[in-house]
């Protein structure tokens, strides 16, 4: 075909319009068309048809009718002052391939929704012409996976399972990784329990003493179950107090204050003086 | 080195005062005043080069005209000079005689000889021992890398003091304050003290006394801190410790200040916060306040205690430090601390006559601390401390003989009773039972030691009930008031007296408060030895109604065993109540018929009352007709004896279930052990269920429910013992066979939850092995252990939880005889217990827990392991864990496998190990428990042919305790407790007789000779001598372990640098002498001084004369030192030989090492000569001393 295909977007009239025009270009013996010129073609008789039909409408309704007769498009055809006659000698001469039958395509279908779960009815308040609930998961929640087990035992059993795989694999990575293991074996080939050569470690007790196995709150390291009890003991003695001698113990908390304040301030400890600059007094005493 | 115990100071007093042209000598005498200040000046302490340069200043006030000699001790320092009255310079010479105890007899190697000369030796520089103008004696004096008193900790990092934690203390044993300055040591010359500490910037010097001032030194680079101490000390209590510290002033008490290494401030809060109660409850019991006006702790590390308290100060381990998340370690830390703060009372304040009154401090610190621990602990606490301290303190007596708290008098015959004459000719055979001499401090062994503080706090006890607590408070509060008012007195008043303690004093005290004359008591408790042991059987007489006892006392003969004469309290639970019978013993046997007071009537359903008064139900099913439920002898525990009481078992377990007090209960589980029955099973499995029930009580039961039901196993289809108990308190509720998630705050359960999985684990079914469902049961403890969501760490939970799994392991049943050992033919249960372990033990490395409590444990599991055949028997891993820069737990536990596996597959070098680093091991705390190690668990047994049991491991030993530790009387101590233990207290069999080997010794020290002159001294070793095996074989193992001899030929290098310094210093007053080749050769050449000067060398005081071949005692300096394995005095022989040779080249140098021998050998004659030039600078460094010492 020398008509190229149009541009796929067109609709299907403007794709009919455009067969229309090739085959008349055909039959009046060219062999191609530029795409250009058959564009601007099948718009010319895109206006042409379209003034007709309007035309052809008002006359129509002009009638009081809602369908065009023939009439109706002889008239149009007066109006553009086209001469209607010589139609007929184009129609019985010219031969022109017949068109094939516009097949409209069908839009593909869109894929059904997944269905999960049970679309809820309609309650009887709610007129039944009104759209269906959606599938339950959009509105109310999304099962998207199998309810876990929860029960007791085997959450600590993944749990266990878990802390020792991770235990497991931080270890053996260690070890690959240590710069020498020693073996508990005689054989040199395979070592299946590496233990990892400790290093001397200076100084040895901080690593001791600061221990890391375990992440303690700050709390629970200074945690002084004495001092609590002590001070839930006063909490509670304040509320039964507080009525009665709401003052004196105003006074003794200040009291208590200002000792804490006053002692916080200066502690008389020798060791916290701010060391002494060496005065000539000084240096006799040292030089001996 | 030069260790020298006992500076004498010439003094020629002509050049001073015209009018007296008598030499003066100051003899040391304990009634006299005459040291009443001192002064302490320590300059130029280098951690680089671990040196220490200092001056001390004593004053001293003569009670005598003619003071002719001043004695001081000072061992290992290097003196320069002695200056009195800042004008005159002092002859001085020394003389220690632990460099060669043994002196003339080189060759004796039995302990019982040992012994003798050891007690001269100590006594020789006891300070008690030997017995105006003011004189002012200025010593200076320097100490390079010492060996003992002071520990220099100083890390091999990069960084700075304090990123590096460096820092250094002052320790010793007992009275060892001679090793860092020069001073009178003894308990009972007090005096005061200023002394003064310049450092660098970023130290703190703590010492004793009020901290003055700290002032910079001019060049703003230094301080210097100045401490006095008013209150009469004596130099035992005088202490430094020097380093980066972070202070902690306590918030309770601000006198109180804390010190610690950098980064432990936390932990140091959370550990000394409970502190101030002590300090409270001291007050308040003595109802004194704490003499002093300032308290400080410093927290260390490497320390050889837990503990040491000094006047005002202690010096602490820093492993008693914890977070508030650690359970055990609180109580030990507690304990330790308040024991510390009690000795300042007692020890610090108040010191003793002598030494031998040591019981009554530390007797009397221990009681009130065990009276704080009573009050924080709990009453049920106390009283298992009491029962297993008399436990321990009984064990000793039956094993190595009677303590005598104080021997330094006999006791006095008794006014009446049979046992007197038996008791002396008793007492004195006891005290020769000892392979040591307990008459002096540095003689005794630390186990010795540690036995009798246990003894004499029991003692005090005891005497608590004698007289009441309130009145003993009142004794001690007397001592404290006299002593308090001694203090603020001049020393002239003549009142400083009232600061020391002795034995008279304080049973005097005991009769001016109570009016109770406690003398007997006294005699028979702390003069003399031993303790009594009971053993009582009973029988019902149902016509009669009535318990016949007997109370038999017959192995009065065996060690450490006496008889005991008195009263005896005996207890019956009847059906009617409590009821106390006193006895009175006077007989090995004595026989008692004890009325009954209620009728056999258990048909009747009544309650019955026990001593507390309670009311209880009991299921007396069990009984028979007698209406006794148990009986007890001397359920206070106020006697030292041992019990054995003969019951059926029905009333054990009566006594069990039913008696309130703990200590019965424990007795009842001991005894209980021999009875393995269903109802006995039942009684222990309601002890551990009972929640009413005292933990440690529950625990015990426990493991006593291991024994019975492994003795019950042929006839029990049940699952394992204890399992149900386990599920049932800490099985989850959903599923029982997992634990539920830790939770500690209940610390009875805590304690049960660690030692149900222990005692599980020490059972077996009927083919000895641990039941299978028993490995499954502790793995799956290790799995579903979850700590996340515990306030406290689980880290001894796990630890124990590894011990257990080591528990588990039996002997490997098949064994390929040949076959090696491999991963893949052990049994399945074996890899899932060696997977398990090697997990945690490398887990470790990244994410240590508190102390590396599960390393700890994981290699005790390993040995046992390799023990029974699962692994092949290696010591490598021991070996690098044991390495010095690991964590003193990892290491003693690392050596504990290798004590072990010495004494089972291992070979003589890995013994040699074990002996290297008891010699050189950087860390004194570790040698001596490594001494504990190996006398726990010998390398092979006494009189058994072994392959260790060779003349080369005696002389090794022997040259330790000979001249090796002489700065450490402790672990010379532990040596010869290590001898004792190898070869007992006779010439080892392994050594052939003296006789025969006079002969061999000719060829020998020819063949030696040569080869020390080939050989430079350090590569020489020890062992070389006195083997009696042919030449060649004693030849060769020198050259073959060469590691020890680099090592050793580095350290002389070192050594000879420094003398040569020394030798620079001091080159003007030698003028012409050259150092020539001193080092090269020196042992050759220090020797021929004996025979140049014959005729004026003369032997050592009370020594007598020895004859060509004496010691001397300045030959052993720090180039000595290093060979000394060579410089065994067997040598002497030899080296005579080779001294001829060089006599004439050195001619000078043997003058003055003549002059100083002489002095030493004599100091009687030397004092007629007052010409004698002598000096020498106790400088570790022979020739530096040789050279320098001329002019001075």
């Amino acid at each position: 075909m020398s008509s190229p295909p149009v541009d796929q977007q067109t609709n299907v009239y403007r794709k009919m319009l455009t067969a229309v025009i090739s085959s008349i270009c055909m039959g009046t013996g060219f062999d191609s068309i530029e795409k250009e010129a058959l564009a601007s073609l099948v718009e010319l008789i895109q206006c042409y048809l379209s003034e007709l039909s309007v035309i052809c409408k008002n006359y129509c309704e002009l009638a009081g009718r809602s369908e065009p007769l023939i009439a109706d498009i002889i008239l149009a055809f007066i109006d553009m002052g086209i001469n209607f006659s010589c139609f007929e000698d184009y129609i019985k001469n010219a031969k022109y391939p017949s068109l094939p039958p516009i097949i409209v395509q069908q839009p593909p279908k869109q894929p059904n929704m997944l269905t999960t779960g049970v679309k809820q009815p309609l309650p009887s308040h709610i007129p039944l012409y009104l759209p269906e609930f959606p599938v339950p998961h959009a509105y109310i929640r999304t099962p998207t996976h199998r309810q876990p087990i929860i029960d007791y035992e085997s959450v600590r059993e993944k749990a266990a399972i878990q802390k020792k795989d991770v235990e497991r694999a931080l270890t053996k990575f260690l070890a690959k990784t240590a710069p020498t293991t020693h073996n508990l074996f005689d054989t040199e080939e395979t070592n299946i329990f590496p233990l990892i050569a400790s290093q001397p470690n200076y100084p040895p007790y901080l690593s001791a003493l600061l221990p890391q196995d375990q992440i303690f709150d700050q709390e629970d390291l200074e945690y002084d179950p004495k001092a609590e009890a002590i001070e839930h003991k006063k909490s509670r003695e304040k509320k039964n107090e507080a009525v009665k001698i709401e003052k004196v113990e105003e006074e003794l908390e200040s009291v208590k204050s200002e000792e804490n304040n006053s002692s916080n301030n200066f502690i008389d400890n020798p060791y916290l003086a701010a060391t002494k600059l060496p005065n000539t007094e000084g240096m006799d005493v040292t030089s001996c | 080195m030069t260790y020298n115990e006992v500076i004498n100071i010439t003094q020629n007093i002509q050049v001073r005062k015209q009018t007296k042209n008598l030499m003066k000598t100051m003899k040391t005498e304990r009634t006299g005043d005459n040291c009443p200040h001192q002064i302490v000046s320590l300059t130029g302490i280098s951690f680089e080069r671990k040196s220490i340069i200092g001056f001390v200043e004593l004053t001293v006030v003569p009670v005598r005209d003619n003071l002719r000699q001043i004695k001081l001790n000072a061992k290992q320092c290097r003196i320069y000079r002695v200056v009195l009255n800042e004008e005159y310079e002092a002859h001085f010479q020394y003389f220690d005689p632990f460099l060669d105890v043994c002196q003339s007899d080189t060759e004796t190697r039995s302990l019982d000889e040992f012994s003798r000369y050891h007690l001269n030796a100590s006594l020789k520089v006891d300070p008690d021992n030997n017995a105006g103008t003011a004189l002012r004696v200025g010593i200076e004096f320097s100490l390079e890398q010492p060996q003992g008193g002071i520990h220099f900790v100083v890390p091999q990092k990069e960084g700075t003091y304090t990123e590096r934690g460096v820092h250094l203390f002052t320790y010793g044993h007992q009275n060892s304050t001679r090793l860092w300055f020069p001073c009178v040591d003894s308990f009972a010359e007090t005096c005061t003290w200023k002394l003064e500490f310049t450092v660098d910037e970023e130290m703190t010097a703590v010492s004793n006394g009020d901290l003055m001032e700290v002032v910079y030194t001019p060049d703003m680079r230094r301080k210097t801190f100045h401490y006095t101490l008013n209150v009469p000390t004596c130099a035992p209590n005088i202490s430094l410790a020097v380093g980066p510290f972070e202070i902690y002033v306590d918030p309770y008490m601000h006198e109180v200040t804390h010190f610690c290494l950098p980064g432990l401030l936390p932990i140091l809060k959370v550990t000394s916060r409970y502190m101030h109660e002590a300090f409270e409850f001291y007050e308040e019991t003595l109802s004194n306040r704490y003499p002093y006006t300032c308290y400080k702790q410093v927290f260390v590390d490497e320390t050889d205690e837990d503990y040491r308290s000094y006047a005002t100060m202690s010096i602490f381990s820093v492993n008693l430090l914890h977070s508030a998340v650690i359970i055990d370690q609180v109580y030990e830390s507690r304990r330790v601390m308040s024991q510390a703060i009690a000795e300042q009372f007692f020890g610090c304040f108040i010191s003793m006559q002598n030494w031998s009154d040591m019981w009554l401090n530390k007797g009397i610190s221990q009681y009130l601390c065990g009276l704080y621990c009573k009050k924080s602990f709990g009453n049920n606490n106390y009283r298992g401390l009491i029962q297993s301290t008399l436990l321990e303190v009984v064990q000793y007596e039956e094993k190595f003989g009677g303590i005598v708290l104080d021997p330094s008098q006999p006791p006095a015959p008794l006014p009446v009773g049979t046992n007197t004459p038996q008791s002396d000719p008793n007492k004195v055979l006891q005290e020769e039972k000892f392979y040591f001499s307990i008459r002096n401090l540095h003689t005794m062994s630390p186990m010795y030691i540690n036995a009798l503080h246990k003894k004499s706090m029991l003692v005090m006890r005891m005497l608590e009930h004698r007289i009441g607590q309130e009145l003993l408070l009142q004794v001690f509060n007397k001592q404290l008031s006299l002593a308090v008012n001694a203090a603020h007195q001049k020393i002239g008043s003549g009142l400083w007296g009232h600061m020391l303690i002795s034995t008279n004093v304080f049973t005097k005290a005991i009769f001016t408060v109570t009016g109770k004359d406690m003398a007997v008591f006294i005699d028979q408790w702390v003069r003399t030895g031993g303790h009594a042991k009971f053993h009582l059987t009973s029988v019902f007489n149902r016509k009669r109604n009535t318990i016949e006892l007997e109370i038999r006392q017959d192995a009065t003969t065996q060690l450490g065993i006496r008889k005991y004469v008195g009263p005896l309290l005996v207890t019956l639970q009847e059906l009617d109540g409590t009821f106390k019978h006193m006895l009175q013993i006077e007989n090995t046997v004595v026989k008692s018929d004890i009325t009954c007071h209620s009728k056999s009537r258990r048909n009747k359903k009544k309650k019955i009352p026990l001593c507390t008064g309670e009311e209880v139900d009991m299921d007396l099913s069990a009984m028979d007709d007698s209406p006794v439920l148990w009986i007890r002898l001397d359920p206070e525990m106020t006697l030292l004896r041992s019990v054995v009481i003969e019951q059926p078992d029905y009333q054990w377990q009566y006594q069990l279930r039913h008696e309130r007090d703990v200590t019965a209960q424990i007795e009842a589980i001991v005894a209980l052990e021999r009875y393995p029955t269903p109802s006995t099973r039942m009684a222990l499995t309601d002890t551990i269920e009972n929640e009413q029930c005292y933990y440690e009580v529950r625990c015990r039961a426990a493991q006593c429910l291991t024994k019975v039901a492994n003795a019950m196993v042929a006839n029990w289809a049940g699952p394992p013992a204890m399992l149900a108990i386990f599920r049932k308190f800490f099985g989850s509720f959903a599923a029982p066979h997992i634990i539920k998630q830790n939770n500690f705050t209940n610390f009875q359960h805590y304690y049960l939850q660690k030692i149900i999985p222990l005692a599980m684990s020490g059972l077996r079914n009927a083919h000895g092995i641990c039941p299978p469902e028993v490995i499954r049961f502790l793995l799956d403890l290790f799995k579903y252990n979850d700590n996340s969501k515990n306030r406290y760490s689980d880290n001894y939970y796990r630890a124990t939880l590894v011990e257990a799994l080591g528990r588990t392991v039996t002997p490997v049943v098949s064994v390929q005889q040949g076959a090696p050992i491999t991963a893949e033919n052990l049994s399945a249960d074996t890899k899932a217990i060696l997977e398990e372990i090697t997990r945690l033990l490398n887990l470790e490395k990244v994410l240590p827990s508190y102390k590396y409590s599960v390393s700890v444990t994981c290699l005790k599991a390993i040995r046992k392991l390799q023990k029974f055949g699962h692994l092949p028997s290696r010591s490598t891993i021991f070996k690098s864990y044991s390495a010095y820069g690991h964590f003193i737990d990892i290491r003693l536990s690392a050596l504990e496998c290798m004590v072990d596996f010495v004494r089972a597959d291992g070979k003589m070098e890995d013994l040699h190990y074990l002996l290297d680093l008891l010699e050189n091991d950087p860390d004194p705390g570790l040698q001596h428990k490594l001494a504990g190690m190996l006398i726990e668990n010998p390398p092979f047994r006494r009189g058994h042919k072994d392959k260790f049991d060779l003349p080369d491991l005696v002389e090794r030993i022997w040259t330790n305790i000979n001249c090796m530790f002489s700065h450490d009387t402790r672990l010379r101590c532990d040596m010869v407790d290590l001898y004792y233990t190898l070869y007992g207290g006779k010439r080892p069999y392994c050594l052939p007789l003296p006789e025969l080997e006079g002969i061999l010794c000719l060829d020998r020290h020819r063949a030696d000779a040569a080869s020390m002159n080939k050989s430079r001294p350090s590569t020489s070793v020890f062992h070389s001598y006195k083997s009696p095996i042919p030449n060649v074989n004693t030849i060769k193992p020198k050259v073959e372990s060469p590691q020890k001899d680099l090592g050793s030929g580095m350290v002389i290098e070192e050594q000879v640098d420094m003398m040569n310094e020394d030798v620079i210093m001091t080159e003007e007053k030698i003028i012409k002498e050259e150092p020539l080749d001193l080092h090269v050769e020196p042992s050759e050449m220090m020797l021929p001084k004996q025979e140049y000067y014959s005729d004026n060398s003369v032997s050592l005081p009370g020594m007598g004369l020895s004859g060509p071949v004496g010691f001397e005692p300045g030959m052993f300096n720090k180039e000595g030192d290093s060979k000394q394995k060579k410089d065994d005095p067997s040598k002497l022989k030899k080296k005579k030989k080779d001294k001829k040779k060089h006599k004439h080249k050195h001619k000078h140098k043997h003058e003055h090492k003549h002059g100083k021998e002489k002095k030493d050998k004599d100091p009687n004659k030397a004092r007629l000569k007052e010409e004698t030039l002598s000096s020498v600078s106790s400088t570790p460094s022979p020739v530096g001393m040789n050279l320098t010492s001329e002019n001075m």
